[in-house]
């Protein structure tokens, strides 16, 4: 056979795995067939801080069905125990309400359910602190946030800078405590075969899981096998195991072989799942009459645990997003009782360019400039932080772009000033940036199966992106095949080694490894390779982000409602235009953007965890109460991007869809509430009554 | 049959279930167990728990329920609300069970390939929720807005469409720009910002007039069918364009066919063990024994309050008694004087019945909840909860409405603004089921309802207000108020009622009652909404009431 450059990378595929999924007929973790297994039920601390006195298990232990309880007392010892996250059930501490302190084991989970509820526990409680506050005394710099970067930056004397300016905006913006809520909740079904550890888990890595969890339990990484070939998304929250994937292979230990399955139910996720921290963030903007800026300024205020430290790197995007000599920003942290928070969609970019994309809307007013033309004029010519030439920045493409479809020319700045009945409408932009980073580590494995078959393995996974069809696409053009002849195996550790489905970096790393693989495959077998030829290839780092700033950027438009009489606030459109290299899929891709502004939406408008600090209790932890937006709030939305290929982004030319779209979308509502009401609210979400006068 | 305390199973068609089109039983089934669990426990696991509560709709599953018309309508609701035991003898349909084991369905065939599913696990859901409007028999026209056509956007039109191509500088869409056989050599053409590209129009995508998206595709298909389907991942629009490009319906369609003969008939049941028994009495005479045996016992009609208190608080009852299919609940009755509303009718049901004829009611339905509970939930377990923040009763309030109460001592009638007592407390009895709610007609001739919460559908009332009213020769001659959400139960404004009657119909009376609906009932802060907020809101229901209807 020839092998043909067929270029079905870029085409509108269907997505592959959609048949299974809309048959329902996709096994998620939960739904694997094991044999004979057993149901978890954990038992959950009721404070937030203090430690365990006594804990009576006698009468769970003898209800019907129950297996085993298993408490710190007589849990199994965990190996390591550095991640105090993981290391569940080794003392009687309590970090905070709803962590582990034990489990049920049962032949049903309703066995396993009822039987918990006979449990007993006496607590000593300490005083615990749950409570973000600006003027708490105990906030403390991190070594370094989160993805390692510095703590604090400072270029020039962005004080003296804007103390001068002829025009400052000072303000403080807020960001709500959310939760990332994919629709499947957390799952791992884990079974102990001799000395191996086999987990079915909700995840969006199989290896990072195994890699975590083999110190845990003291064993061989390859002692551990990870499978997860649907997971039902994750935005964040899958992508480092929590203690529920501990807590099921603990009870496997206590089983007798017996595989045990537990998927958290969605109340217990508020808990035990990760969540983006709320931020107060400080932000000065300094300027000159025509909007130029001289300084910039952004300090931002955050929560983790006290048990373990995730540090949300907020104020990253200040560092690079406008032109000013001087700029400043800066993270502080309060440790508190709370839940552990980890990444959620876009950690840093998303909550980080909500206050200064604001505060950029109140300089453009104040200046009485058009916010586009602001950021316009502020474009840098190089990355301010890093000094590096931008691969391709097309921000103010993408704002043009943007303004020619939303119809931007005719907007007239006046605030509260077009009430259509009933309703104060407005318009709104911001900006939008994401990183574009490729991850390394990864391997890929290509064989050619029978004739004109190619398997292609990697340690993938997907958790709803596409990358199944992507992945796809990517091996069949880098084969020169057609993509019906790829045999795309991945979500297994039993495939060549793969990064985390995280940091909008899946697509590009994964892909480079796939087209590594599938370099070395041609170079080894040629044009016409035998049945059972087969290659390795391994991506490595890209060249080019030594010389160049890798970054997407976009733009973000909103159209928004508020009821006159009740401050009801509705989006009635919202256009993105992304620039984010080639797209490999554009069906796939259209669908990763608009779920990112509309989990935007979320943010802007309805999603808040609320904290009850008397009791360090989250209050509204479910759906009923949690909103994500519905099919109603979503109204007329359309993503578009620039076709373009990014040629410093590796042979693939793309940098990665995941994460942009929510970035931005939250500041263009909230500027559009202001233009529509008049009233500039700062801080999210955008409830109703913030806007009766 | 007694109301015995002893039930036991009976014959195996009564405790049949035809799932998909084969019959499985449910006689061995605690009737705590949800129809979700037992399916899953069953291996159709299709049907996903997302939330166990009934917002998420991940869950949902199609069931085979009269269409009013003497024929089937094929109805989606929460499988994770209502016990597997209260399927009993009814047909239901999964996901799963829609494709032939060559085909998919139209839904699953617009869903797969226009993007409405990604990560995958809402999909199920949201297919029978399409699925159930597709075969709705009043839904007609093609996704072209033509009738018998068939045609509509392809995905591709629509994805092109986002794409912003440089004119006159059309970048290749793949890496290899030849069919040489050479390796892998991108080439790729260089691209730099100095030169902004000229951008061509777009190509014709599915589009509607700014701010004003439709809720009725072309197709005739109600987005409201999906209001309680969630989805994280898509952002809905692929879901949307998926819904508004189905076609009509097959005639051929076994399922489509289904619908012109009857849902299946109820059959009594009895179900589990003394201490955890289900039981489907034959009449309410049978119910109302039950009831007045076992006074704890728990009344399922919808379940979908019942199904919240199963799956999150975990509570079991020692007898369910189902009364959701008693044909003495069932009833809807209009005479000159009233209408009659049978207790166990559905919120869909009821707004079929009434079809617009009670405009504040028309209103409410469509805010509340959502379409899947609405499938579901029954107007007479709405007033049964007693929760003051159940939507139906403003509404009935301002109505002036009154309940048939009846217990095995007889039947009484009380008004609903006698009903309530306390926080999810009412003058009803242990031993009484509401057995209808009556309006007396006519209404009066103007109404509105308001509500407002923090999501514009699927969600609980912040603060409800029904407003009804006539006016003669210029003055508010008669107007009644009913608020949710301002107190530990639905109230009347009196207050502000008393000020109005008699009034001038002016802005100037409706300024000065706003000021005294804002202190009416005692409006507390919660997560919902503040004291202050919910009281502005009382207030300005007053001002937009009249500033609309005077409009």
């Amino acid at each position: 056979m020839t092998v043909q450059h067929t270029g079905t990378a870029g085409q509108d595929l269907e997505r592959i795995d959609g048949v299974a999924k809309v048959r329902g007929l996709a096994p998620y973790a939960y739904e694997h067939q094991v044999d004979n297994p057993l149901y978890l039920h954990p038992l959950q601390a009721t404070i937030s801080r203090g430690r365990i006195e006594t804990i009576d298990t006698t009468q769970a232990q003898a209800a019907p069905g129950v297996v085993a309880v298993m408490t710190h007392l007589d849990a199994p010892r965990l190996a390591g125990t550095d991640d105090a996250e993981l290391a569940i059930l080794q003392s009687p501490a309590v970090g905070f309400r709803g962590q582990f302190i034990g489990a049920v084991l049962a032949e049903t989970p309703e066995a396993a359910r009822a039987a918990a509820a006979l449990v007993r526990v006496e607590y000593t409680e300490e005083p615990h602190e749950a409570e973000l506050r600006a003027d708490r005394d105990d906030l403390y710099a991190p070594e370094q946030v989160n993805a390692g970067f510095p703590t604090d930056t400072r270029d020039g004397d962005p004080e003296s800078a804007i103390a001068a300016a002829q025009v400052v905006v000072d303000q403080t913006y807020t960001t709500p405590f959310e939760h990332n809520n994919p629709m499947e909740p957390h799952t791992t079904v884990a079974q102990w075969v001799g000395d191996e550890l086999v987990l079915h888990d909700s995840t969006q890595g199989v290896h990072p899981v195994r890699q975590t969890l083999a110190p845990v339990f003291g064993i061989a990484p390859e002692k551990i096998r990870v499978i997860a070939p649907n997971v039902g998304g994750g935005f964040g929250s899958k992508g480092v195991p929590h203690a529920h994937v501990v807590l099921t292979a603990m009870a496997a230990q206590r089983s007798n072989g017996r595989p045990v399955k537990y998927a958290l139910t969605r109340q217990q996720m508020f808990f035990l799942a990760g969540y983006r921290t709320p931020t107060i963030q400080h932000v000065r903007l300094g300027a000159d009459a025509s909007g130029q800026l001289s300084g910039i300024i952004h300090d931002v205020i955050e929560q983790t645990s006290r048990i373990k430290e995730f540090a949300e790197q907020t104020a990253v995007p200040a560092r690079m997003m406008y032109a000013a000599e001087n700029r400043a920003t800066s993270h502080r942290v309060a440790k508190l009782d709370v839940p552990v928070p980890s990444w959620m969609r876009a950690p840093g970019e998303c909550p980080g360019m909500f206050g200064p994309e604001v505060a950029m809307d109140e300089l453009a007013e104040a200046c009485g400039i058009d916010p586009i033309e602001l950021r316009v004029l502020n474009e840098p010519d190089i990355d301010p932080e890093s000094g590096k030439p931008f691969a391709s920045r097309h921000l103010v493409e993408c704002l043009r772009e943007g303004a020619r479809r939303f119809g931007w020319a005719d907007r007239d700045p006046q605030p509260r000033s077009r009430l259509v009945d009933g309703w104060y409408t407005g318009t709104g932009v911001a900006s939008s940036t994401y990183p574009a980073r490729r991850q390394t580590g990864n391997t890929a494995r290509i064989r050619h199966d029978r004739a004109g078959r190619y398997s292609v393995q990697i340690g993938a996974v997907d958790i709803g992106t596409g990358a199944w069809t992507a992945l796809t696409q990517i091996a069949a053009e880098a084969l020169g095949c057609n993509a019906a002849d790829i045999d795309l195996q991945i979500g297994d550790t039993d495939f060549p080694v793969a990064t985390v489905a995280g940091g909008s970096t899946g697509t590009t790393s994964w892909g480079a490894a796939i087209i590594a693989a599938a370099q070395a495959f041609r170079d080894r077998h040629g044009d016409q390779p035998a049945v059972g030829a087969h290659a390795e290839g391994e991506a490595g780092e890209n060249p080019a982000a030594q010389e160049y700033a890798l970054h997407s950027f976009g733009a973000q438009f909103a159209e928004v409602q508020v009821h006159a009489d009740t401050g009801e606030i509705r989006v009635s459109r919202m256009l993105g235009v992304f620039s984010a290299g080639r797209i490999i899929n554009p069906r796939t891709a259209r669908s990763q953007f608009l779920g990112g502004m509309t989990m935007g939406l979320g943010m802007a408008l309805h999603e808040n965890s609320v904290m009850d600090p008397r009791f360090g209790m989250i209050v509204n932890h479910d759906f009923a109460e949690y909103h994500i937006p519905t099919n109603a709030d979503v109204r007329d939305m359309e993503a578009v991007w620039l076709d373009e290929v990014d040629e410093h982004a590796g042979k693939l030319g793309a940098r990665g869809i995941g994460e942009i779209g929510i970035v931005g979308a939250a500041a263009a509502i909230a500027n559009a509430a202001y233009h529509a009401t008049g009233i500039r609210v700062r801080d999210l979400p955008l409830t109703a009554d913030r806007f009766l006068a | 049959m007694t109301g015995s305390m002893h039930p036991t199973a009976t014959d195996a068609a009564t405790t049949a279930v035809t799932v998909n089109g084969s019959e499985m039983s449910v006689a061995e089934v605690a009737p705590h167990t949800t129809t979700l669990q037992w399916l899953r426990g069953s291996g159709i696991t299709g049907p996903k728990e997302g939330c166990a509560e009934g917002e998420c709709g991940a869950c949902a599953v199609m069931v085979a329920r009269p269409g009013g018309d003497g024929g089937t309508r094929w109805t989606s609701i929460n499988s994770c609300l209502v016990p597997a035991a209260a399927l009993a003898g009814q047909e239901i349909y999964t996901a799963e069970g829609l494709a032939s084991s060559e085909a998919l369905h139209p839904v699953q065939q617009e869903m797969a390939m226009r993007g409405g599913s990604q990560c995958g696990f809402c999909t199920p859901g949201f297919v029978c929720s399409m699925a159930a409007e597709y075969y709705r028999k009043d839904r007609s026209g093609c996704a072209c807005g033509e009738a018998g056509c068939g045609t509509a956007p392809t995905t591709s039109d629509i994805v092109s469409a986002a794409r912003v191509v440089p004119s006159g500088n059309e970048l290749p869409w793949s890496l290899a720009v030849d069919d040489d056989a050479r390796p892998l050599a991108p080439g790729l053409p260089p691209r730099t910002a100095v030169d902004p590209p000229a951008r061509t129009e777009p190509a014709t995508r599915y589009e509607s007039t700014p701010g004003h998206e439709p809720e009725t595709g072309p197709n005739g298909f109600d987005l409201h069918a999906l209001s309680g389907n969630l989805c994280r991942c898509t952002g809905y629009r692929p879901i949307r364009d998926a819904a508004f490009a189905l076609g009509d319906v097959d005639p051929r369609d076994p399922l489509a066919q289904r619908r012109d003969r009857p849902a299946p008939a109820s059959r009594p049941l009895r179900l589990g063990s003394p201490g955890s028994a289900f039981v489907r009495p034959a009449d309410l005479d049978e119910a109302l024994g039950l009831l007045a045996e076992t006074p704890d016992a728990v009344l399922l009609a919808g379940s979908t309050d019942w199904g919240v208190e199963l799956t999150i608080k975990h509570r079991r009852a020692p007898l369910t008694i189902a009364i959701d299919q008693l044909d003495e609940l069932r009833r809807f009755h209009v005479s000159d004087d009233h209408v009659e509303i049978g207790a166990g009718l559905t919120i869909t049901e009821v707004e079929r019945h009434l079809d617009g004829s009670v405009p504040l009611l028309a209103e409410l339905f469509p805010l509340f909840a959502s379409q899947l509970i609405r499938n579901a939930a029954t107007i007479g377990g709405n007033l049964g909860t007693g929760s003051p923040i159940g939507d139906t009763a403003p509404a009935l309030l301002a109505l002036d409405a009154g309940l048939v109460l009846a217990s095995s001592r007889g039947e009484r009638t009380i008004a609903l603004a006698d009903y309530f007592t306390g926080y999810r407390k009412s003058v009803r009895t242990a031993d009484e089921i509401i057995k209808s709610v009556v309006i007396p007609m006519p209404v009066l001739p103007l109404g509105r309802f308001y509500k407002v919460a923090k999501r514009k559908f699927d969600d609980i009332s912040s603060v409800a207000v029904a407003i009804a009213a006539r006016v003669t020769d210029g003055e508010v001659a008669e107007i009644r108020v009913g608020v949710g959400g301002a107190a530990a139960t639905t109230i009347r404004a009196r207050e502000t009622e008393a000020f109005l009657r008699g009034k001038p119909w002016t802005a100037e009376t409706f300024e000065a009652a706003a000021e005294i609906m804002r202190v009416e009932g005692t409006p507390m802060s919660d997560h919902r909404a503040s004291a202050r907020y919910r009281s502005a809101t009382l207030a300005q229901s007053i001002r937009r009431f009249h500033e609309e209807v005077a409009s």
